[in-house]
């Protein structure tokens, strides 16, 4: 048995140097990527002044495919990003107070981390997560009838 | 935060593998005039490549190339290593392992590692011509670890299965995406790890999952186009030939298993895949599914132009102890009949008449099995096996198998089988559980010995059955065997190390340390007249299933390319 934690704790979890020394991963805020008219996902995430995080840090794409992703460094230190992609994984510097893209290709369902691959970013809470949803085709499903889930 | 004049133009996110000192970017066209003729053709044609996953289709795994022999194999040394390495966070990231057998066409090397990765290097030197990564997603269903077992290669495309059960064309020169197609449901629990198959104008794979209560399937398709042809399931829908071996109420059957996670081998003349199958679902729990359970733990002869199955063996009826029999079945003549030769997980090594999968022989290869008996008809009886609820049962071999899907080889020259034996006991305590999709199924809780274990390399006349030699090893042997026309039998084990034998006596010639555990599928090729034995080394994926002893083993991620001083 373990006690419940009390909310300073919870809250110091994603913070830097509260409960612990950085922001623990895979907590934090939730954003969902917006269909675009172009058949591709959109979404911006950002790196907020001294809290070594991605935001969001959790990236919902409802379904696999395009990604067009901005991403604004709003920290006065320099960081990047390695992010999943088919093929080869991406690739971007983000000096201090920069912005640029990057464009992803996804399966779905499934979820990828992505991090800042400098000093331990990674370890400090910069390490994002894109959620993938949705369901594979039809024709890769197995022919039986509909099965229970969790 | 910055204004938006301020903000500083970071630009388009760059391809990663630009930022690779010694990258090419691409290889010679050598893949471009592969086809299905030069495959069949390829080990006595030219020797000096690798065209097929077992090096032929007869899954031999032997190549006639002789340069390095039994007088002169002690002055080989490493004259290359590739080392990949391990980037962010992947799935499976403490099992990961390189468990490929590399391909190699005219000098290049085409070969896949773990979590989605492709390269092609020159076979020469180890540099990297190109390399494709495939985003695989973390929380995919492995049930034994983060590992890929290889490629095809035809008509300039490379082709591989991805973690999230997809099969991919890459165009060999550049490294780019052809065609993409998923076959299976990860949301089933689905996944694929087996090396695909080229056969005629078709790419053969199968589906992993069986821990999952997934319904076992090998698929096809034009390999120009990623087109489906076919899909041939493992276990029989109700009303089905095989389907009175399963209960009949309910949807066992929807959930049995029998999955083709290892690559066919094939027989052009018989127009016969003999697919390999995986253990029934629930693994440990037989109560569920009475009956011999079929098509799982069997060799099944399928028809490629249609994937209708023709003929089937099954080596463990009604399988509770876990007993795939993904391992190959090699095709060898013996006396004038067409015959294939099969260790299964269950100890027993089966000689089979493959023009209609009926029995020849069959004789236990390991030295103790407890679970029960094979006589010499083929008759089985279990003795030991978790039947009570909450009773730990102790069986040899354990559910990793007496031998595991790492390949036996054969030589046409001795006519010898060299089996990498592992001899190795559990404890399964049943206990029954609810099923749901893509939640672990296997019915028991399983711990495999620590202690009391060990291995060998055993050279096995298909003639009698006896064994003409054996090398005794402190530890299972966990990797795939190759044998060459130098009188040479190589061979790995967990400890890194990486042996050579006389084929004929069992006489230790040779062994280095490669640093890292061995589970993967060495192969041997020429380029410029010199030979080089290909080993990809890197310990992981189920070890606690295998060899628990060794989970803290060192890792690693290399391809080592031995050859004779220049």
């Amino acid at each position: 048995m373990a006690a419940t934690a009390d909310k300073s704790v919870i809250e110091g979890l994603i913070k830097q140097n509260g409960t612990t020394i950085g922001a623990v991963l895979g907590r934090g805020s939730v954003g969902v990527a917006e269909e675009g008219s172009d058949g591709k996902m959109h979404a911006t995430v950002r790196i907020p002044m001294d809290e070594l995080i991605f935001e969001p840090r959790v990236l919902v794409m409802p379904h696999g495919g395009e990604l067009e992703l901005e991403i604004i460094n709003d920290d006065n230190n320099s960081h990047c990003a390695v992010l999943p992609n088919n093929g080869d994984a991406k690739f971007i510097w983000l000096v201090n107070f920069s912005k640029g893209r990057a464009s992803l290709n996804l399966d779905g369902p499934g979820y990828y981390w992505y991090g800042s691959r400098t000093g331990n970013d990674e370890g400090g809470g910069l390490t994002g997560t894109i959620v993938v949803g949705g369901e594979v085709p039809d024709e890769a499903k197995l022919d039986r009838p509909p099965q229970p889930r969790p | 935060m910055a204004t938006e004049t301020e903000y500083v133009d970071a630009g388009e996110a760059v391809d990663f593998r630009i930022l690779s000192p010694g990258l090419v970017g691409s290889a010679p066209p050598v893949a471009k005039g592969v086809n299905y003729d030069r495959i069949l053709k390829g080990r006595d044609a030219e020797s000096h490549n690798w065209l097929t996953y077992y090096g032929a289709y007869d899954g031999q795994r032997y190549s006639p190339l002789d340069q390095i022999n039994t007088s002169n194999v002690k002055g080989l040394s490493p004259a290359w290593v590739f080392q990949c390495g391990s980037v962010g966070m992947h799935s499976g990231a403490s099992t990961y392992s390189l468990e490929a057998s590399p391909l190699v066409v005219d000098g290049v090397m085409y070969v896949t590692g773990f979590d989605g990765w492709m390269w092609a290097l020159d076979a020469k030197t180890g540099q990297e011509l190109w390399r494709y990564h495939r985003a695989s997603p973390y929380d995919v269903r492995l049930c034994c670890g983060n590992v890929n077992r290889g490629c095809a290669v035809a008509h300039g495309m490379v082709f591989m299965t991805t973690l999230n059960a997809h099969v991919i064309a890459l165009d060999a020169t550049s490294g780019k995406l052809v065609w993409d197609q998923p076959y299976g449901d990860v949301r089933a629990g689905e996944s694929a790890t087996v090396a695909p198959l080229i056969v005629k104008d078709m790419v053969i794979v199968g589906s992993s999952g069986g821990e999952f209560g997934v319904r076992g399937h090998a698929d096809a398709f034009k390999l120009e186009t990623g087109e489906r042809v076919w899909r041939c399931y493992m276990v029989p829908a109700p009303g089905e030939p095989g389907s009175e071996t399963w209960p009949d109420d309910g949807e066992t059957w929807a959930r049995g298993g029998a999955n083709c996670w290892t690559t066919p081998t094939f027989d052009p003349d018989l127009n016969l895949l003999y697919f390999n199958t995986g253990n029934p679902c629930p693994d440990f729990d037989g109560g569920v599914r009475p009956g011999d359970n079929l098509y799982t733990d069997s060799v099944v002869a399928v028809d490629p132009d249609t994937g209708q199955i023709k003929n089937h063996y099954q080596y463990t009826p009604h399988d509770v102890w876990d007993y795939d029999s993904t391992m190959e079945n090699i095709l060898f003549e013996m006396d004038g009949r067409k015959c294939s030769g099969h260790f299964d997980k269950n100890g027993y090594f089966f000689v089979l008449d493959r023009t209609d999968c009926s029995l020849i022989r069959v004789v236990p290869f390991v030295d103790r099995i407890t679970w029960g008996e094979i006589d010499a008809d083929g008759k089985v009886t279990p003795r030991v096996f978790p039947d009570k609820e909450g009773d730990p049962v102790h069986f040899w071999p354990g559910p990793a198998g007496a031998k595991e899907w790492t390949h036996a080889a054969y030589s046409p020259k001795t006519g010898l089988f060299y089996c990498p034996v592992q001899d190795v006991g559990a404890t399964a305590t049943r206990r029954r559980r609810e099923f749901k999709e893509s939640i672990p199924y296997w019915g028991a809780g399983v711990a495999v010995d620590t202690e009391d274990v060990s291995g060998y390399l055993s050279a096995i006349d298909p003639a009698t059955g006896q064994e003409r030699w054996r090398f005794r090893n402190q530890f299972p042997m966990t990797a795939s065997v190759l044998t060459t026309g130098g009188g040479l039998v190589f061979a790995g084990d967990p400890a890194g190390i990486y042996r050579a034998f006389n084929d004929s006596s069992g006489d230790l010639l040779w062994e280095f340390n490669c640093g890292s555990g061995h589970h993967s599928s060495p192969s041997s090729y020429t380029v410029d007249g010199r030979q080089y034995i290909a080993c990809p080394v890197g310990y992981g994926a189920w070890t606690e299933g295998f060899f628990p002893g060794a989970l803290a083993a060192p890792g690693g991620s290399a391809i080592y390319a031995f050859a004779l001083p220049e």
